[in-house]
């Protein structure tokens, strides 16, 4: 289950918040799931009186995919606290096992791959002590910050010098190394935190955040309400997924990256496979044995016959959208595919192990088993 | 191409000519004119550093760079930089950086030139002999596998260790009977080059996305992220090859007249080839280990070189240490530099830059000394 270095939303293009294509594709689906939702509405209700009359693939009970579905949640996140005061000094071990000292919080840098770190930073209501954002931090409220990873994951210490940090968050998805060393060399607290990225340790990074950070107590209590609140978002699930465990959705992560020919779905480990799991679908990839990211194979993806594909929005966007996606091979030759059966949803949310959790699972859930399938 | 059978000017003798009339040693004029080169590539090359020195992403003015220059030289004069991390980026970021743009540079312009000298052919340069790749497949097991047993030189040292095991294994494949034929050794470099590439492409299937893509930057090159600690790893061995490939110098020129010449004239060819490779293999691997695959520099600063001084190695190969050093550092200052946050992959700039000059330059030969070999 854990997740070592998994997705990169790295080729991130464009506004994210993106909107001007959502509306369309969003009424189309919204119509055909309104349509059919009423037709299922009424098939139900003649069900009453005439038992076993439902026509097609959903005579067996197995649910049936209506068409494609944006999933969206909330784009910020809720602090837990405002203008908190951190106790400093802290001396944090990090994770190479050296004791860093955190004298000032005032000008926070907090760097990942997966954007995890500075939604942290900014849900214990320190939002306003970073100094800068990584390509993979999607919060609005953060988006004025300067964008110190230009291409790809790469850093450039001297302008992250020039930002005058007083204490940077960093893990080994973000390099080189070198960096963060230099940075060290250069008296700044840099702590290394873990690059591991799943379900089950989003509570413990949130609280090894808040606690390098001087505000342990507020960790405690984002990890509190994050834990809650995926409780609350597995729960709805339950409510909307299939009960009986044969009716399954066969759900399988597809990351794309049209223009640059990357096409890979996620295994196990991968986070999506956690994801797949919460939202009470079957992950076709780790059934296949996956693990990890693997480019995909237009056979293996027909054999494995996914009912539903996963994406992120531009990721989506970068193949040509549903008609383009049909055009990968393999794609096509599947349940999904034959289905249009896509459910995507912001490239920073998506996969994202942090407090934006509960929501992404619960704005997934919506999506899936409200929008892109009839039960 | 009528004008072919008319007497050209003979500023620029073949060599056979040169054998033919005895002008082996290097006339004085051409020492004059070598000397006037280096030297100009020397007050290039200083201007290059000083202004490299006071360009960078943290902003510190001229002043305060040589004000905190004096200060640690223990004088007392200037101003230190008012950023308070000025003097961190400079001494922690720039200014190691800037030491190893030098000696990789000079390293890779030599081991080009040593290269081009012993196989006697415009076109080798160290990647021949399998050296890049052969660190590329060290450097890559290591990101995808996330081995850390020397931390975070275990990338530099794999690199390099993989590099010479690469490189004695073209050389020994090719050797038969105490011999090595030229031909055979560039046979088998492709051969062992296409097997390394293999593995590297199975290490890119390998890894992850952030392994996949760190691999791609690694194969790229890049100066970002020198530290003290590196120089000093670095430094040593890069000098010491440095000043033993000089010492060759005399016996490449003898080698130019041809194998069997070289060989009535007393030299030792096939001991002079294996310390040519060894020597070049040094350059190179401890290069290539920090700094990732920086393409271009060996294979066309010494032709440049040679055309500006001419083929003597005693020349050529200062000349093309300076000259490797300048390429690389004026580069690295745009990589570093050129983007706000980012740093631009060197190999890209070295290629981008020098490959449409080189072109210009070799047409310009052609149509003054009517070719190239």
């Amino acid at each position: 289950m854990v997740a070592r270095r998994e997705f990169a939303p790295k080729v991130v293009m464009g506004p994210v918040y993106d909107t001007a294509r959502w509306p369309k594709r969003r009424s189309l689906a919204v119509r055909a799931c309104g349509a059919l939702a009423a037709l299922a509405l009424v098939a139900g209700c003649s069900a009453i009186g005439t038992p076993d009359t439902s026509d097609g693939p959903a005579a067996d009970g197995r649910p049936e995919c209506v068409g494609p579905a944006t999933a969206r949640s909330e784009p910020s996140v809720e602090v837990i606290a405002t203008d908190p005061e951190p106790r400093l000094p802290v001396t944090y071990t990090d994770i190479t096992g050296k004791p860093v000292t955190i004298t000032d919080a005032s000008r926070i840098l907090a760097l990942d791959m997966y954007g995890t770190l500075a939604t942290t930073v900014y849900a214990l209501g320190l939002g306003d002590r970073l100094v800068g954002r990584d390509v993979s931090t999607g919060l609005p409220e953060l988006r004025h910050l300067p964008l110190v990873t230009r291409n790809g994951h790469e850093l450039n210490g001297e302008a992250i010098l020039d930002l005058r940090p007083s204490v940077i968050l960093t893990d080994y998805s973000i390099g080189p190394l070198e960096v963060q060393l230099q940075l060290r060399d250069s008296g700044i607290p840099v702590v290394i935190m873990s690059d591991q990225r799943s379900r089950d340790l989003i509570g413990p990074q949130i609280e090894a955040v808040a606690e390098a950070l001087g505000v342990p107590r507020l960790g405690e209590r984002l990890a509190a309400r994050v834990r809650g609140e995926t409780e609350a978002a597995q729960a709805r699930v339950a409510e909307l997924a299939p009960a009986d465990p044969a009716h399954r959705l066969r759900m399988v992560f597809l990351y794309m990256r049209g223009n640059a020919g990357v096409y890979y779905w996620f295994g196990k480990g991968s986070g999506a496979d956690d994801l797949i799991h919460d939202l009470g679908g079957i992950d076709v990839a780790t059934e296949a044995g996956l693990s990890g990211m693997r480019p995909l194979n237009a056979e293996g993806l027909a054999t494995a016959n996914p009912d539903l594909y996963l994406m992120m929005t531009h990721g989506l966007e970068s193949v040509g959208g549903i008609d383009g996606l049909r055009k990968v091979p393999g794609v096509a030759d599947t349940s999904a595919g034959a289905h249009s059966c896509v459910v995507d949803m912001s490239d920073y949310q998506i996969l994202s192990f942090g407090p934006q959790f509960p929501a992404t699972l619960q704005a997934l859930a919506e999506a899936i088993y409200r929008q892109a399938i009839r039960p | 191409m009528s004008t072919a059978a008319a007497p050209r000017s003979i500023d620029r003798p073949s060599t056979r000519d040169r054998v033919a009339t005895g002008d082996l040693a290097p006339a004085p004029a051409r020492t004059a004119r070598a000397t006037a080169v280096i030297a100009a590539l020397l007050v290039a090359l200083v201007v290059t550093l000083l202004v490299s020195a006071g360009a960078g992403q943290l902003h510190v003015p001229p002043d305060e760079v040589i004000g905190s220059v004096l200060h640690r030289l223990g004088l007392n004069a200037g101003d230190l930089p008012s950023h308070p991390n000025g003097e961190a980026a400079l001494w922690n970021i720039r200014f190691p950086r800037l030491m190893m743009g030098l000696l990789v540079g000079a390293g890779l312009g030599v081991a080009g030139a040593v290269m081009q000298g012993i196989f006697g052919n415009p076109l080798a340069e160290p990647g021949v002999i399998g050296v890049s790749a052969g660190a590329g497949v060290g450097a890559c097991a290591v990101i995808v596998f996330g081995w850390a047993f020397l931390g975070p030189m275990t990338i530099p040292a794999a690199a390099f260790v993989t590099a010479l095991v690469t490189t004695v294994i073209v050389y020994g494949l090719a050797r038969r009977g105490g011999r090595t034929e030229v031909v055979t050794l560039v046979l088998m470099g492709i051969a062992v080059n296409a097997v390394a590439s293999a593995l590297i492409a199975y290490f890119v299937f390998l890894g992850d996305t952030a392994a996949r893509e760190q691999i791609v930057f690694w194969q790229l090159g890049s100066l970002n992220g020198s530290r003290w600690v590196q120089v000093q790893a670095v430094a040593p061995l890069m000098l010491v090859a440095l000043v033993a490939a000089w010492t060759l110098a005399g016996r490449l020129d003898l080698l130019a007249l041809g194998e069997r010449a070289a060989r009535h004239l007393g030299v030792h060819v096939e001991r002079l080839r294996l310390t040519a490779i060894v020597l070049t293999t040094l350059m190179v691997a401890a290069g290539v280990a920090f700094a990732g695959i920086i393409a271009f520099v060996g294979l066309v600063v010494p032709h440049l070189i040679r055309m500006a001084i001419g083929p003597s190695h005693r020349s050529l190969l200062p000349g093309s240490a300076v000259g490797g050093a300048l390429v690389l550092s004026l580069a690295d200052l745009v990589a570093r530099t050129a983007v706000d946050y980012a740093d631009l992959p060197i190999g890209m700039l070295t290629a981008l830059v020098g490959g449409p000059f080189f072109f210009w330059l070799l047409m310009r030969a052609r149509a003054r000394a009517g070719g190239w070999a």
